[in-house]
């Protein structure tokens, strides 16, 4: 039968970005409509794609600077967006950006700002205070983050995006253009080196699962 | 992956699956870190985008640098922003968008007034501020408009409020009566809050009414309209109509042109939320009635009812407009969202994805006082060109 769409194509939404009538990835009709200048639609991909940007972000600079960021990187991708050939790359691009103003931070921090656990413990803490964790389970937070990010960058990513991002295996292929395989193998790897380090850190055991 | 393996197989198995995709065996020491992180996690923070957006920079950028010119290019650089920044705090004015506008009210007919005050036919526009209210008696007429949002009539018998004005949200709330709304903002902006439902506009025009017992109708004309309340959504495209009553909320939407008996049948399955009979009748009728132009009711129906009524109304629906690749029957019947939006974007009526935006980013109440940007917003608005 025909679609309802032809058959109610008079009634169709003039601001409605519609993604079904879209041969290509489900968020393509939403980069090419971005591309063409629709806010809503970049907002849209803001919406899609921020967990993502700040997971990328979290596991390079210190979380304190990581909200900043993740709004200098849509600000960054907005104008670019044109000369994005195939949009079915949007989300791979998209991460590269992400790394690249990681590195870019870095880059322009000064020598004594480098990267300091402690002190990036102690903004964390300034700028978002756990209200669910005591100092103690929040320290160890901060301990398992670092650890994270000590971690080799093919594992410490994938890591992030799943343990703190709360993304699945297949959300984060989908999200960053990695293959499922990949993924799959990295977060394996990671959550494996991971298990090592936070054994070897831990103290005698006292009683906790870590 | 064989069939024989042994009980800890098995279990290390299930829980690698819950590593990657959150299925399987929950792995005890995952979740503690999950708990554990959750606090570094992304706040969904609303992007905050320039007023105007910067050139894309040039592909070649780097590439002719002279390496020794760069001193120079450091001193221009430095000019450029003492430059840049004087010329920010003098047109700071102009650059910063406003966060509080009052709205403009003018008479059409008859005497409408803000608050008490009347609006003479001859007067200049009047301006309507967050918190007040503009009343229309039985034979008055007004207009509601604000230049980046659209325009509202508001027809005679009608009270509106003014509740929120800011650079993402502009919201009124009808008390009662009847406006006509064109809206050119983006989808999710303008919302109306009625005694029995929220009306999101996701891009269109419609007109609301809002009986004095706090029930409701919306009827669309172009693009689309949310209906929302605890929970309960109703997508209303345009063409088509939707009730809503209070505590109950929106009810089935359906196209204007449909049946009678089809008409007849959503009103009686809206009517009768206790009476498992007539509700029961009435979807039997809907059901019998059902064209394929009425998948926009079938598909909110099927939220509607629970066991076997789910069941029959899936079967009709998918009778009349097979499901897209990716949703299956027990997907459906067990409500699975993802689903859900898959079959409703596939009717062509509007992407769902507009809808849950907005559910993401919308706040839980109206603020009466929201004109003012977070700092944080305000600091980032000012770092743009």
């Amino acid at each position: 039968m025909a679609a309802l769409s032809e058959i109610r194509s008079s009634h169709a939404g003039p601001a409605a970005v519609n993604a079904c009538n879209d041969t290509g990835g489900p968020d393509d009709s939403l980069v090419r409509a971005a591309q063409s200048g629709d806010r809503a639609a970049f907002g849209l991909l803001y919406a899609r794609y921020s967990r993502m940007v700040h997971g990328i972000l979290l596991a390079r600079v210190p979380f304190s600077d990581v909200d900043d960021l993740v709004q200098d990187v849509f600000l960054q991708a907005l104008p670019r967006l044109a000369s994005l050939r195939e949009v079915s790359r949007f989300p791979g691009w998209l991460a590269s950006i992400a790394r690249n103003r990681a590195t870019d931070f870095h880059r322009r921090a000064k020598p004594n700002d480098e990267f300091d656990e402690e002190s990036v413990a102690a903004q964390s803490e300034l700028v978002a205070p756990s209200t669910r964790h005591s100092s103690h389970s929040s320290a160890e937070a901060h301990a398992v983050l670092d650890a994270i990010r000590s971690l080799p960058d093919a594992y410490r990513e994938p890591l992030v995006l799943r343990l703190v991002e709360g993304m699945t295996g297949p959300e984060i292929a989908a999200r960053t253009g990695l293959t499922h395989g990949s993924v799959r193998v990295n977060l394996h790897r990671g959550m494996l080196q991971l298990r090592e380090i936070l054994g070897r850190n831990a103290s005698p055991p006292a009683g906790g699962a870590l | 992956m064989t069939t024989h393996q042994t009980d800890p197989e098995k279990e290390k198995m299930m829980q690698e699956n819950y590593l990657w995709d959150g299925s399987g065996t929950p792995d005890p020491e995952i979740q503690r870190l999950e708990t554990l992180l959750a606090d570094f996690r992304g706040s969904e923070t609303a992007l905050v985008l320039p007023a105007e957006l910067p050139a894309a920079p040039s592909k070649f950028r780097g590439v002719f640098v002279n390496p020794l010119s760069l001193p120079r290019l450091a001193v221009a650089a430095a000019i450029l922003l003492v430059f840049g920044v004087t010329l920010f705090f003098t047109m700071q004015p102009k650059t910063v968008p406003e966060t509080g506008p009052a709205w403009e009210v003018a008479n059409i007919q008859g005497e409408p007034q803000i608050g008490t005050k009347a609006i003479a036919a001859d007067q200049a526009p009047s301006k309507l501020h967050v918190g007040q209210m503009i009343s229309t008696n039985g034979d008055s007429r007004a207009s509601l408009s604000q230049a980046d949002l659209g325009e509202i009539r508001i027809e005679p018998n009608s009270r509106v409020r003014l509740l929120q004005t800011d650079p993402n949200r502009k919201r009124i709330q009808l008390d009662v009566g009847t406006i006509h709304a064109a809206i050119w903002a983006p989808p999710g902006t303008f919302v109306v809050d009625t005694p029995s439902a929220v009306a999101i506009d996701l891009g269109c025009a419609y007109t609301l009414q809002v009986a004095p017992d706090g029930s409701g109708s919306i009827r669309t004309t172009l693009g689309w309209v949310g209906f929302h309340l605890n929970g309960r959504d109703s997508f209303i495209p345009a063409g088509a109509m939707c009730s809503t009553r209070r505590e109950l909320g929106p009810g089935v939407p359906y196209f204007e042109e449909a049946t009678p008996a089809f008409r007849e049948g959503i009103a009686k399955f809206d009517s009768n939320p206790q009476d498992s009979s007539a509700r029961s009748a009435a979807l039997a009728m809907m059901l019998s009635e059902a064209r394929a132009q009425d998948a926009l009711s079938l598909w909110h129906l099927l939220s509607r009812t629970t066991g076997a009524e789910r069941a029959q109304v899936y079967a009709r629906f998918a009778a009349l407009v097979p499901p897209p690749r990716g949703v299956t029957r027990a997907g459906i019947l067990n409500l699975d969202q993802s689903m859900l939006d898959l079959w409703w974007n596939s009717l062509g009526l509007g992407d769902i994805s507009v809808w849950r935006f907005w559910e993401q980013s919308a706040s839980p109440q109206p603020s009466a006082n929201s004109q003012q940007l977070p700092q944080k917003k305000q600091s980032l608005l000012k770092q743009q060109p």
